[in-house]
């Protein structure tokens, strides 16, 4: 099955002198072996394989973002051609946009509040379901279903109708002798309701967790607990640093996911991002300002805001990982 | 054979990659627009609306299609953000219906980048005049060149709920009277309707609409817009608006935190508000939203700055233009004059799109209930009535938005009067200098 050159076709040996002379690698042979004729044949076939992704990932991916970048620096209607501007656009942004700010404010809230409290929830029960036996496979994927749902836009509006005046959250709070009235409409607690649906669909980072808790080896709690160690002792000195290899993984993508949140908030607020701009998420008023308002440029110009903070924050975690991710047997 | 195998198979991949790559690209032949059915000449007619219009539009082309057998008509329809995305996107490709169902506030923005056909040639001949009256001709003109012609009119007037009101008994507010009078008005059904236990309110701030501001910049002879598209007021006129709502916005008007509970809907849409001003065609659309409970509504003048003004006008609910690059202009012109003059027209839609602006479509409506409601306010409001404002500037609704959303931060006390005009000339600059 290996390709000699003298399987089926032995080379003339006069074509070598009538061209040029071959080009040599270092150290190479004389080109083009059959050898390397079926590599480059086998190379063609898989680009061929491959040709219909990088279309799509020239054409839609890489192209419309450096089109982004161009435009973030113009101003550009859709109608008439893009206007060069220089960096007047992020000028606005961070000196003359008071939306602009609120906006930042309250996506970090979300983001710096609801994602640890998310995680926590996750790990928490993922920890309660740690253990085997008959009904645990039930609990798993019942615990895991609002996550499948949660991102919908049914989810959104049921999320919308519970949290109004006289829904179910403000009877029941009522009942109690809370009266608060509506979350909906309410300045204070909107964003409140808005991190409690995010920490409700906590089901992706809580099948990692439960994962990364079974990869826990027993024999380093049976030696804590032999060692006098409590249940507090055991979580914090054995089950975090062993798990911490999957916080970090958890907590990378859901800072990420957070700083995008789009769909639930533009739902809730019938994309108008109200109550007093409180849902007025980054990634609501960029789609408004591109799309109501035909700021492509600046709505650009913010998009690319947010891929440099996002990739900020990321390195940022990944160069405080090195403190407090243990990866097992490294060290 | 094992390499001249994968060689075949190589081609075969590249091939198909290749096709899919231009399906990808959109290389596929475009629609040829003519020659099907017979016809000699095929148009593309574009509308937004519902099921409702869209039966209505098939009559109406039909009728149309019979007159001129040698027209063919292409009819798509969207919902009306649909609608418009997918125009700004032809607009820039250059690939526009030939006739279109259009809206006011885009009028400037695609006349002034020559996407809309001047009508001059047509006016007089193809596309009749004689059943338009001067002021509804003057609607589709920008910058002195006639770009549209409008279907139908609306005018500012204010809806009441003579069931609720009657629930709390409180007498209807008597249309005109001051901003005052509106007020108390406000004021007594709020009351009335504490004391009966009830949740309801005499109406919601009135200075979140920018149409409010208008008719009172008009009534001192000012404009939201002078004819340049310059801002026709200051800061302190708009201060001294918003400072208007300033003792409303303190649980006299329906509170903005219930409001943003049943948005998109109105206050009184849902039953909240005996009272609220708006256009005078948004009648059939508060009776949906209301529902069978309810099955009239009252419909008086808004309040008046200043006695004898001219503060009020009417509005063009709707246009019909052409495509600056149609092939056919001629036959577009036939199409557009018999969706706005036919009384066929007028018979399929009834006042779905208005009160029909031209007489002879007029003929051929059945007016009842409601339609005929309002084509007896807008005759009782010709006094008040003035010359329309210039076409809305390139990003008027924009700025409609943002006049309501920091209407809204005002009722939710998270804004004071002073930054929210700040924020709005900043905002205000910002769309006259892009």
């Amino acid at each position: 099955m290996t390709n000699t050159p003298v399987s089926s076709k032995p080379a003339p040996v006069t074509v070598p002198s009538a061209r040029p002379a071959p080009v040599r690698r270092a150290g190479g042979r004389a080109a083009p072996s059959q050898k390397q004729r079926s590599t480059r044949r086998e190379n063609l076939a898989g680009y061929g394989f491959l040709l219909p992704w990088l279309v799509g990932f020239f054409g839609l991916t890489v192209g419309p973002m450096l089109i982004s970048l161009y435009l973030a620096f113009t101003s550009y209607n859709l109608f008439t051609d893009p206007e060069w501007i220089g960096f007047d656009n992020f000028t606005r942004m961070f000196t003359d946009d008071p939306i602009y700010m609120k906006s930042v404010g309250i996506t970090l809230i979300y983001v710096l509040v609801g994602t640890p409290i998310k995680l926590a929830a996750a790990l928490g029960i993922a920890m309660l379901l740690n253990y085997r036996d008959a009904g645990s496979g039930f609990f798993r994927s019942s615990f895991y279903a609002p996550s499948l749902i949660g991102a919908s836009v049914s989810v959104a509006i049921v999320w919308r109708a519970m949290f109004a005046a006289n829904g179910p959250v403000d009877g029941g709070l009522s009942f109690l002798g809370i009266q608060i009235g509506g979350w909906v409409g309410n300045v204070d607690l909107v964003v409140p309701m808005m991190i409690i649906l995010a920490v409700w669909q906590f089901g992706a980072p809580m099948v990692i967790f439960l994962a990364g808790l079974k990869q826990v080896p027993q024999e380093l709690y049976e030696a804590a607990e032999m060692d006098g160690a409590g249940p507090f002792r055991r979580f914090r000195n054995v089950t975090l640093p062993m798990l911490s290899p999957v916080i970090f993984f958890n907590l990378l993508l859901e800072t990420i996911n957070a700083f995008q949140i789009f769909s639930s908030a533009f739902i809730i607020s019938n994309g108008s991002g109200g109550p007093g701009g409180m849902t007025n998420f980054y990634t609501v008023y960029l789609y408004k300002r591109a799309f109501a308002d035909l700021q492509m440029g600046y709505a650009s110009a913010m998009a690319w805001v947010l891929v440099i903070v996002v990739a900020i924050a990321a390195l940022v975690l990944f160069r405080t990982s090195k403190r407090w991710v243990h990866y097992g047997g490294d060290s | 054979m094992f390499n001249r195998h994968k060689t075949r198979t190589a081609l075969t991949v590249a091939a198909i990659a290749v096709t899919g790559a231009l399906a990808l690209s959109g290389c596929s032949a475009g629609g040829d627009s003519s020659g099907e059915e017979g016809g000699a000449v095929t148009l593309d007619f574009a509308f937004w609306g519902n099921d409702v219009r869209a039966a209505m539009y098939d009559e109406a082309i039909a009728a149309f299609e019979e007159e001129f057998p040698d027209i063919t008509v292409n009819v798509s329809f969207l919902g009306f953000p649909e609608f418009w995305e997918k125009r700004q996107i032809e607009a820039t490709s250059g690939g526009l219906p030939d006739v279109l169902q259009f809206d006011y506030s885009y009028l400037r923005q695609y006349s002034e980048n020559n996407l809309l056909l001047d009508l001059k040639p047509y006016l007089g001949k193809e596309i009749k005049t004689d059943a338009l009256s001067d002021q509804i001709l003057g609607i589709g003109v920008v910058n002195d060149t006639t770009y549209g012609i409008a279907t139908s009119t609306n005018a500012w007037g204010m809806f009441q709920n003579p069931k609720l009101l009657e629930q709390v008994g409180v007498e209807a507010y008597p249309g005109g009277g001051s901003w005052d009078d509106y007020k108390k008005y406000i004021g007594e059904v709020t009351t009335a309707a504490q004391g009966a236990g009830v949740e309801l309110w005499g109406g919601n701030d009135y200075t979140g609409r920018i149409q409010n501001f208008e008719i009172q910049l008009r009534a001192e002879g000012d404009s939201l817009f002078t004819d340049d598209g310059e801002p026709g007021f200051d800061k302190e006129q708009l201060k001294e608006f918003w400072a208007q709502g300033d003792d409303i916005r303190q649980g006299v008007a329906i509170p903005q935190q219930r409001l943003e509970e049943v948005y998109p809907v109105s206050g009184f849409d849902a039953a909240l508000t005996t009272s609220e001003l708006t256009w005078d065609n948004f009648g059939a659309g508060y009776l949906g939203n209301l529902g069978e409970a309810y099955t009239e509504l009252g419909l008086v003048a808004p309040p008046v700055t200043k006695e004898g003004a001219k503060d009020l006008y009417l509005k063009p609910s709707m246009l019909h233009t052409i495509s600056a690059n149609t092939e056919h202009p001629k036959e577009s012109a036939e199409l557009l004059n018999f969706l706005v003059n036919s009384p066929e027209v007028g018979a399929a839609f009834g006042t779905n799109r208005g009160l029909p602006a031209s007489t002879t479509q007029l003929d051929g409506v059945e007016l009842g209930g409601l339609d005929e409601q309002i084509r007896d306010y807008e005759e009782s409001i010709s006094d008040r009535l003035g010359d329309a404002p210039p076409a809305p500037i390139v990003g008027y609704g924009t700025i409609e938005e943002k006049f309501r959303l920091l209407g809204t931060d005002l009722g939710l006390g998270v804004l004071t009067v002073d930054e929210a005009v700040e924020q709005f000339f900043s905002e205000l600059d910002v769309i006259l200098n892009s």
